[in-house]
């Protein structure tokens, strides 16, 4: 079936933000993830490329502590996902469209949201202004949600990720619907949040434009991990293996819901 | 004005005090509500759940041939009661399958034919002699004017009870409604946040029903919190918002039906609607 193009070594150095270990995952029986291990070094962009339903979510999910792996295992910041999310060491940006507009808060109001969860108002003023510096939202942060342009909600939903002093950041989609420009400033934030605070990012996208330009390394997920390192390694073959071969799988096993039933049972 | 001339005179004051105390108890009761349920589109979730009150009558007349206690005012409250939040967690689960308004289709149809056909078996099992019992739509149809000093505290205790809960879940819930995948993924149980809410709507929507009857109880959990959010840009603007425009449009209604001897939840109703008219008029675009 795959010809297992894993050019991932081993995760090597104890200066790992993340460390997935020969991990698997399986939805029914839908394998989501089979055998994946990959290293995030500190500090560094990977980006995670592959087709709609490849597992990218999945093993966002796994990093985030949601799901646990059946095989295998996941380390974050030296311990396991869900005491690192506990301890606020990391971030999630989700897709910018699961936020209600029309809820009555301020850009200032939405990146303190989880501090609020944990310590009083007066407790969260520092950190909330921190984070409204550390993503140049100052001059939108008393804006109304509701009046904000994607790309502002899109800087307050990082600083809301990376409020309580995140030190890896999960971004899924994040580009989805943003015009070449608002990309380019997409990057120059991301940019500057490294450069500051030395933050890993882990960014999920199938936009290939937005992933090999801007990620220092970049991983491709198709069930199995066909390819972990430098964007050079994105060849034409690749990127035809990820994104062709199994979009013809998908149709018969990748959909969740019946998929398979309809698949096995219509008359060819 | 009458109003306060009736609660002034002792001969009137035992029917019109316990009216207003009342009436200031759903202000207290519905407003942060509103606003949630604007943000979070659940309007015809109470609109399932104060119809499912007929069903809850039903039962409760129809096991009253039986156990004679269930179909007592109190008895049928409990009964009415606890079957209205049945209903509410019906939809919330049918909801996840197949679409809120199906699902509130299907309880609210399903909760009325039960309520009708069950009490006509009330009705006929009413032994001859006995009075039958009082006709189904006057539980549906409460009057505010009819209302007693005991209706009044149980509306009081709701009214404190699901603020303070509320109050105290205030930041879990309120990340909730603005982003439910983000709150999950810093630990908010989106689970536990729905039915709570849930279970709050159900309570405040029963007992104003009860109060005042079921289309006061849908215009009082929905006008106030749709207005407020024109009006308001952060949330404890938006509930002071809601409040203003609920108590504006319970005591305007209340005045307004005792000064012309008017019924005064189709008052209230429209005096709420006039309030939301004004805020779409003056307000920003939601």
């Amino acid at each position: 079936m795959h010809e297992g193009r894993d050019h991932a070594g081993p995760p090597t150095s104890g200066d790992d933000a993340v460390v997935v270990r020969g991990v698997s995952k399986s939805f029914g029986d839908i394998n989501a993830l089979e055998g994946i291990t990959l290293g995030v070094t500190t500090g560094e962009r990977l980006g995670v490329l592959g087709p709609n339903g490849g597992g990218k979510t999945t093993l966002i999910r796994l990093i985030q502590g949601d799901l646990r792996p059946e095989q295998g295992e996941v380390e974050v910041l030296g311990r396991t996902p869900i005491e690192a999310r506990r301890a606020g060491l990391v971030g999630v940006v989700g897709q910018k469209n699961s936020v209600e507009t029309s809820y009555p808060a301020t850009a200032r109001d939405l990146i303190g949201m989880p501090l609020l969860l944990r310590r009083s108002a007066a407790d969260c003023r520092e950190q909330i202004e921190s984070a409204v510096r550390l993503v140049d939202a100052s001059d939108f942060a008393d804006r109304p949600v509701r009046g904000l342009s994607g790309g502002q909600l899109q800087r307050a939903l990082i600083a809301r990720a990376i409020a309580s002093g995140a030190e890896l950041l999960l971004l899924d989609e994040p580009t989805v619907g943003v015009d070449a420009p608002g990309q380019r400033l997409f990057n120059d934030l991301l940019d500057q949040l490294q450069s500051m605070t030395g933050v890993t990012i882990i960014l999920v996208s199938h936009q290939l434009r937005t992933i090999a330009a801007t990620c220092d390394r970049i991983a491709c997920l198709n069930r199995t991990l066909h390819l972990h390192g430098d964007p050079s390694g994105l060849t034409p073959e690749v990127l035809r293996e990820v994104f062709e071969h199994d979009v013809a799988d998908l149709f018969v096993a990748g959909s969740p819901g019946g998929g398979a039933d309809a698949g096995s049972e219509a008359p060819s | 004005m009458k109003l306060v001339e009736y609660l002034l005179d002792s001969g009137t004051r035992s029917v019109f005090l316990p009216a207003t105390l009342v009436a200031l108890a759903l202000v207290v009761l519905m407003p942060a509500l509103s606003v949630f349920v604007a943000i979070k589109r659940m309007a015809f979730l109470g609109q399932g759940v104060s119809h499912a009150a007929f069903g809850g009558v039903g039962i409760a007349l129809s096991l009253g041939l039986v156990f004679p206690l269930l179909a007592t005012g109190w008895g049928v409250q409990a009964v009415v009661m606890a079957f209205c939040l049945a209903a509410a967690f019906g939809i919330s689960r049918l909801s996840r399958v197949g679409g809120t308004d199906t699902a509130i289709g299907i309880v609210l149809a399903v909760s009325m034919a039960l309520g009708f056909l069950l009490y006509r078996v009330a009705a006929n099992g009413t032994p001859p002699g006995e009075p039958p019992p009082p006709p189904i739509e006057a539980v549906l149809f409460g009057s505010v004017l009819a209302v007693t000093g005991a209706d009044a505290v149980v509306a009081w205790l709701a009214a404190v009870g699901i603020g303070l809960t509320i109050w105290l879940r205030r930041h879990s819930l309120s990340f909730w409604a603005f982003d439910e995948s983000g709150a999950e993924a810093f630990g908010v149980n989106s689970e536990a946040m729905r039915t709570m809410l849930v279970v709050l709507i159900a309570v405040a929507v029963v007992i104003t029903t009860r109060l005042a009857g079921v289309v006061l109880a849908t215009a009082l959990l929905i006008i106030p919190g749709a207005s407020a959010l024109r009006l308001a840009t952060r949330m404890p603007a938006a509930i002071m918002w809601s409040s203003l425009v609920s108590l504006i449009g319970v005591l305007g209604g209340l005045i307004i039906s005792v000064e012309f001897d008017l019924e005064p939840a189709p008052a209230i109703v429209l005096v709420l609607a006039l309030a939301y008219s004004l805020a779409r008029m003056f307000g920003h675009r939601a």
